[in-house]
């Protein structure tokens, strides 16, 4: 009796100890934010982003620790494919990182994660005063103030509705670049006339840099559409959006958009083989002018595998061809790309507000990001200091990258602010079946209508 | 004359006494097991209760606000047609892989049962693919099947430029390629199981029916493909739960695309879950996977045990 008495109390007391042990590998408290955020000017702060690239980043963060030498600064870069999936389990742990850059809008953007981040507001309007809102990019104060919370200060505008040449190519071959459907076809034909490509796309995956064409091609179409489907003032069953989808298939059927685009990634496929000269065009924003300049693209060759003594080639961006045939104006549109988010959590949250607030709100880290060339500034009155950057053809270059910067200013419709996850799988499933299938475009057009009404 | 059984008095009492006092003397296992057990099994039916019950919700996954929706969430996957394609890619990829698979795991079983040079050799190499990550080995078929990759240059390169595609940018073939990364990365386990299971069969079986005057084939189908029957149940059930849970080759090589031609249930799962933050819709997605799990081990099994009892 007694030795009955005695298993059951081994197996009470063991079971109690088990359960108390899960009990203590659970998670603690997650909702408060550690207690005083330690040294503002100390300490060690972990950053996670998709952007930028590894060289850029170490020259932003040398340039920040002139000023705050005992800040140390880790920077991970995660790709952006992964961002989201890696960022939300670390963001829910006590292991995640002290700042996170978040994106205006998709999977990982500044409300996306807005439950994990710090309120800046008080921080901002110390550094720039009562009046901050005045002095930086209103698309950033817009994207990243989520319920009266500023969850994460901007430091990068990007935007997009450029093309990039490959200029090399096109002297080689005598050809100009193409402002309409028809020069764009005999450009694509003589390229093709070479076992060359022409204009290469990588559809596949969820980054949805075919958004971007699909954007051009609509403003080519008909201005201002895009950006009313994008409000919900107009239909994406609009004629002209079915007429937008209608033109892209052309791209793809008249030669000019290359076989295969469904198949293959933006990054890392469709970028290797324009860094390393086997297709003449690409579109991409205004982060693709950082392989303008020597740094970055021999950093960017050698990711690809690209023999270093490889020639460099000279990249300009051109305006997206007028494919409508209509006249209207080649457009730009831009985005707040990023900014910095802290982690409520983080046990050095003074510090990491340092360094978050230090890239987009100071001209020291707001000059060391554009002369970087990934990024335009979201500082009022900072622009790129050329004759610090090293081009890779300054002659040729300078004139159309100034030009791009001119242009971005007087930008007034966003790339992708407003637009849902949703809605953006909408428009590349719409983009795959456009050039894949034979799906009807007013079909293709309804299924985007629908995910934006689901919404 | 009556004859009397006489035993020691007390005798079966003895014995039955000393049974139960041994029993007694026993120390009981279920103490030292029971933490083991509550991480294990608590663990898992804790995280099977918990997403059952995300399933239940609109919920983004991170914000502190949860809507419940009871069964929407179940009702939107039934009339999502991404959902149902997922599950025919399941379908088509379990039945392809299982075949292929038993087909070439029990051939090279065979071959390197027999007399043969370099037999560890050939083992190591049928092996190999097991142990690579699908991450490393991803980018290399990527490259592989790409509009200017390695396929299309060999082909164009013996004058087959008419062969020469986007593999990846087609639906029915980045299916099929996906299938054979499959195949190539797995049918070293399948040989590794065989390889043992004919080694369990009497020798003396094969040798009289070589006696008898049975070839290489009749042996194969009528004494091996018999005899490793238990191991083919087993193969079974894992390639259907394997085929259920295919992610990372999807994923990494065609990111379940072009247009969803090779999106499957785990694929489906991310998507939803990360891209779209409908973290209760994928929640609803992975209990019906496990369902599913248990629904095809049930019949594998089943349909196993039948088939024995009728032999």
């Amino acid at each position: 009796m007694f030795r009955i008495r005695s298993r059951i109390a081994q197996g009470v007391v063991l079971g109690v100890a088990s359960v108390l042990a899960l009990a203590g590998c659970a998670g603690g408290n997650n909702s408060s934010s550690s207690s005083d955020g330690g040294s503002a000017t100390s300490g060690t702060v972990n950053w996670w982003s998709w952007t930028p690239d590894n060289d850029l980043a170490a020259r932003e963060i040398a340039e920040f620790n002139k000023q705050y030498p005992d800040i140390e600064v880790i920077y991970k870069k995660v790709p952006i494919d992964n961002y989201a999936a890696v960022l939300k389990p670390a963001l829910a742990s006590d292991a995640g990182p002290d700042v996170y850059t978040v994106n205006a809008s998709g999977s990982f953007s500044g409300e996306a994660f807005a439950s994990y981040a710090y309120d800046l507001t008080p921080d901002m309007e110390k550094l720039l005063g009562a009046d901050w809102k005045s002095k930086v990019y209103d698309g950033g104060v817009k994207a990243f103030t989520v319920k009266d919370r500023l969850v994460a200060a901007e430091w990068a505008k990007v935007g997009a509705g450029i093309m990039w040449i490959n200029k090399d190519m096109f002297d080689k071959y005598g050809v100009k670049p193409p402002t309409t459907m028809a020069e764009w076809e005999s450009v694509c034909k003589t390229f093709r006339s070479k076992d060359l490509g022409c204009f290469r796309e990588g559809m596949s995956g969820t980054a949805g840099f075919v958004v971007d064409t699909l954007h051009s091609i609509a403003d080519s179409t008909q201005p201002d559409l895009w950006s009313s489907a994008l409000a919900g003032t107009a239909k994406w069953t609009d004629p002209g959006m079915v007429q937008t989808l209608e033109t892209l298939r052309t791209l793809s059927k008249n030669g000019i958009l290359d076989e295969g685009s469904v198949g293959i990634q933006q990054y890392p496929d469709v970028n290797n083989a324009f860094l390393s000269g086997k297709v003449p065009m690409v579109q991409m924003g205004t982060w693709y002018q950082q392989y303008a300049t020597v740094n970055s693209l021999t950093a960017a060759l050698a990711g690809a595998g690209v023999p270093a003594d490889t020639p460099k080639i000279t990249i300009i961006p051109i305006p997206f061809p007028d494919v409508a045939g209509k006249g209207n104006p080649s457009t730009m549109y831009a985005d707040p790309d990023a900014g910095h988010s802290v982690n409520a959590k983080s046990k050095n949250r003074n510090a990491a507000i340092t360094f978050a607030l230090w890239m987009g709100g100071t001209k020291e880290g707001q000059q060391v990001v554009v002369n970087n060339m990934d990024s335009f500034a979201t500082l009022n009155g900072i622009t790129p200091q050329f004759d610090k950057i090293k081009l890779v053809n300054p002659t040729v270059q300078q004139p159309k990258l100034e030009e791009v910067t001119k242009r971005l200013g007087e930008a007034k419709d966003f790339r992708s602010l407003g637009m849902s996850a949703q809605v953006s799988q909408a428009l590349i499933d719409a983009s795959q079946a456009m050039v894949n299938s034979d799906k009807p475009a007013a079909e293709a057009a309804a299924d985007i209508q629908a995910a934006a009404d689901a919404k | 004359m009556t004859t009397t059984t006489t035993h020691r008095p007390g005798t079966a009492t003895a014995r039955r006494s000393l049974s139960r006092s041994s029993r007694l003397h026993r120390p009981s296992g279920l103490p030292w097991i029971l933490p083991a057990m509550i991480v294990s099994v608590g663990l898992l039916y804790y995280c099977i209760f918990y997403t059952g019950y995300i399933s239940t919700l609109e919920w983004d996954g991170a914000a502190p606000l949860q809507e419940n929706v009871g069964l929407a969430n179940y009702a939107k996957m039934v009339q999502d047609s991404v959902f149902w394609r997922s599950l025919a890619h399941t379908v088509v990829f379990f039945v392809a892989t299982f075949v292929v698979q038993v087909a070439l795991g029990l051939v090279f079983a065979c071959l390197l049962h027999s007399r043969l040079y370099l037999k560890t050799l050939y083992k190591v190499l049928i092996f190999i693919p097991v142990v690579l990550a699908t991450a490393t080995v991803a980018p290399v078929f990527r490259q592989i099947y790409a509009p200017d990759g390695t396929l299309n240059t060999i082909l164009r390169a013996v004058g087959l430029d008419a062969l020469a595609q986007p593999w990846l940018a087609s639906g029915t073939m980045a299916l099929i390629i996906v299938i054979s990364v499959q195949i190539w990365q797995s049918t070293g386990v399948v040989f590794v199981l065989y390889y043992a299971a004919i080694g369990q069969i009497e020798h003396s079986i094969i040798e009289a029916a070589r006696i008898d005057g049975a070839g290489d084939f009749r042996i194969i189908a009528s004494i091996i493909w018999p005899g490793v029957r238990g191991t083919t149940l087993a193969i079974g059930i894992l390639s259907a739960i394997g085929s259920l849970k295919t992610f990372d080759i999807p994923f990494l090589i065609t990111g379940g695309g072009p247009s969803y031609a090779t999106e499957f249930l785990g694929t489906l799962i991310y998507r939803v879950s990360i891209t779209f933050s409908e973290v209760g819709y994928g929640a609803a997605i992975s209990i019906v996977l496990l369902a599913l799990a248990i629904g095809a081990a049930i019949i594998i099994n089943t349909g196993g045990r039948r088939g024995e009892s009728n032999v």
